[in-house]
């Protein structure tokens, strides 16, 4: 009888270890299905974006539009890049976002510095100022930000008082401005410099050494990660910037590839193909970075919650 | 630490002097991009300053216009509506991603970059794409319509859609960022809890339900502050996408304010929305820092 029992329970279980081991599989299946649906729905943007770029004029028109295109036309391309616009445009996105990168880089590691292995009056007052000013909405300030720019003394014809130029409006240094340093940017830095020990900077300091010389040779050598994702995001928003270029300049040579791609499609004879072109090529640069340094990348993201 | 508080005076002054050289030049730009303009423009907001005419000193009147102006009130309306739309979708579909990926499986990686590729793109560039999606004769999401049997619609040319048509395409802009910080938070949960609930017997759907959105809460919470935060200053893309229009219906505060100020050159006026926003969203602001630290803690 105990024999029997026992036999009883072990058919029961090796039914119900069949059922368990196809369980997962199907589940696993069902899980990639809805993935893999999700991420066609994520991309197809996308896949429209560069579908339309190689599609030749008349095809552009066709209803309904055709997903794959009948022939890749890299004539769009090439009418893109060889625009008298493009390359004033490139040159000045590219001024733009290197010298918002590298002001960033300078001024929010020495800024993190000193608020982070420094001490001096007024460190904590000024640290709740850096974190407060964090929650300041940038994009509700462009009225008094445009207003501060054109009267920067000295600038663009300005007196001493900031009256009667145009000052730092429709210059590269405007741009920059109000992008020249972030409450991130300066918080993410002094986080990074407040985990290295304090043990890396003793030597050097019973040396005599000064604080520029031990930021410069010992912790900054260090802090490369945080540099990585410093740079990688400041490039990356003010490459994708359109608000303050928008603002701040009114001169077609002062246009950025963003504001570019807006007067195309906004203009009287824009051609999808072609807008789907510059934004293809506008979007690749990003995306390439992103993959070299997607790891940095989103641990910043998550630390920051969101970008700008 | 303690060697350094006995320093003589001149060493002290040395350092303090040293520090503030290294902050010096952060803290001016901060000073002349956020400090200064959030002062200046409670200042503005009471005057009617608008380099026309001599700028006179206005008292609350501007707030007082505010108060009555119809096309404000319908631009609050129109922000508060695209908020609310595109906060709330954009975190379930987060969270749901977060969840799908918080474990090892093949090809994990690839996933979370493809869902994570809309929020690298450029404001201009996806809303240029998303002109060309909802072209109402020649684009693709009509195409699909027609595919499917259903009436093709106007999209971003119908007053009633138009907003869904911006709402949408945030949406897909946004939830990697929520499903960025949904995984973080994730990752903080610690394993034994759902070993004990499997030990338990509960199944996915109830973990789901009663551990993994319990813990996450004070993420959900700050994670919808920031996109309070960041859709009550939505300007790109109708910028781009609809310039406020069909009929007003996707005006919002911060293009009404770029419209205000640098249209009708009504600088006063603008400033005077323009500090109404700001308090608002500091408001908000303010409790999602309060919620951080309490996450923190």
């Amino acid at each position: 009888m105990s024999v029997a029992m026992s036999d009883s329970i072990q058919t029961k279980g090796s039914i119900g270890a069949t059922v368990q081991a196809a369980r997962p599989v199907i589940e696993a299946l069902v899980g990639y299905g809805l993935l893999l649906f999700a991420a066609f729905a994520t991309m197809a943007p996308f896949l429209w974006m560069v579908s339309t770029s190689f599609k030749a004029d008349p095809e552009v028109f066709q209803f309904p539009p055709s997903f794959v295109p009948q022939g890749l036309v890299w004539q769009n391309y090439l009418d893109v890049i060889y625009a008298p616009d493009t390359g004033r445009q490139l040159v000045n996105s590219l001024i733009f976002a290197l010298g918002s990168t590298l002001s960033n880089l300078v001024f929010c590691s020495l800024a993190g510095f000193a608020l982070a292995r420094m001490q001096f009056r007024g460190k904590t007052f000024i640290f709740a100022l850096v974190v407060g000013l964090l929650m300041v909405p940038a994009q509700s300030q462009i009225v008094p930000v445009f207003l501060i720019v054109q009267r920067i003394p000295f600038a663009g014809g300005n007196d001493w008082m900031g009256n009667g130029g145009t000052g730092l409006l429709n210059t590269y240094w405007g741009m920059i401005l109000p992008t020249a340093a972030t409450p991130f940017g300066i918080f993410l830095m002094r986080q990074f410099f407040s985990r290295i020990p304090i043990e890396y900077e003793e030597s050097a300091r019973l040396d005599g050494a000064r604080p520029f010389t031990i930021f410069w040779r010992i912790i900054l050598p260090l802090a490369r990660p945080a540099m990585a994702v410093l740079g990688v995001l400041s490039f990356q928003s003010a490459w994708n910037e359109f608000i303050w270029p928008l603002i701040l300049t009114n001169s077609r040579d002062m246009a950025t590839l963003q504001i570019g791609l807006q007067l195309i499609q906004s203009g009287p004879d824009a051609r999808w193909n072609v807008v789907m072109a510059m934004a293809t090529l506008i979007t690749v640069p990003i995306i390439v970075v992103f993959l070299f340094a997607q790891r940095y990348v989103i641990d910043g993201a998550v630390t920051s919650g969101v970008k700008g | 630490m303690a060697s350094r508080s006995s320093a003589t005076a001149t060493g002290a002054f040395n350092q303090n002097l040293g520090a503030y050289l290294f902050l010096a030049p952060a803290l001016l730009i901060l000073f002349l991009s956020l400090l200064l303009p959030a002062v200046a423009t409670i200042g503005m907001s009471l005057t009617d300053v608008s380099f026309l005419r001599p700028t006179t000193f206005v008292g609350l009147d501007n707030y007082l216009r505010l108060l009555s102006d119809g096309r404000f009130q319908q631009a609050v309306g129109n922000t508060t509506y695209y908020t609310l739309g595109v906060t709330l979708p954009t975190m379930v579909l987060g969270l749901l991603a977060a969840v799908a990926l918080n474990r090892r499986f093949p090809f994990r990686i690839a996933f979370r970059t493809i869902f994570y590729l809309p929020v690298l793109t450029s404001l201009i560039a996806a809303a240029v794409v998303w002109v060309y999606l909802y072209e109402p004769y020649s684009g693709p999401m009509n195409g699909f319509l027609v595919s499917l049997g259903l009436p093709p619609q106007p999209w971003l040319q119908s007053p009633d859609l138009a907003m869904t048509a911006l709402i949408i395409m945030a949406v897909w802009r946004d939830f990697g960022t929520a499903m960025i910080i949904y995984l973080a938070g994730l990752q903080d949960i610690p394993e034994e809890i759902y070993e004990a609930a499997r030990l338990d017997g509960a199944g996915r759907l109830a973990i789901l339900r009663r551990i993994t959105v319990p813990m996450l809460s004070s993420v959900t919470f700050y994670l919808m502050i920031i996109l309070i935060v960041q859709s009550f200053q939505v300007f790109g893309a109708i910028y781009v996408m609809t310039g406020g229009g069909p009929l007003g219906s996707t005006e919002t505060i911060v293009f009404q304010m770029y419209q205000t100020a640098f249209g009708y050159t009504e600088f006063g006026y603008a400033a005077a929305m323009s500090t109404v926003l700001f308090f608002v969203i500091l408001l908000f602001s303010i409790v999602g820092t309060k919620i951080m630290r309490r996450g923190e803690a």
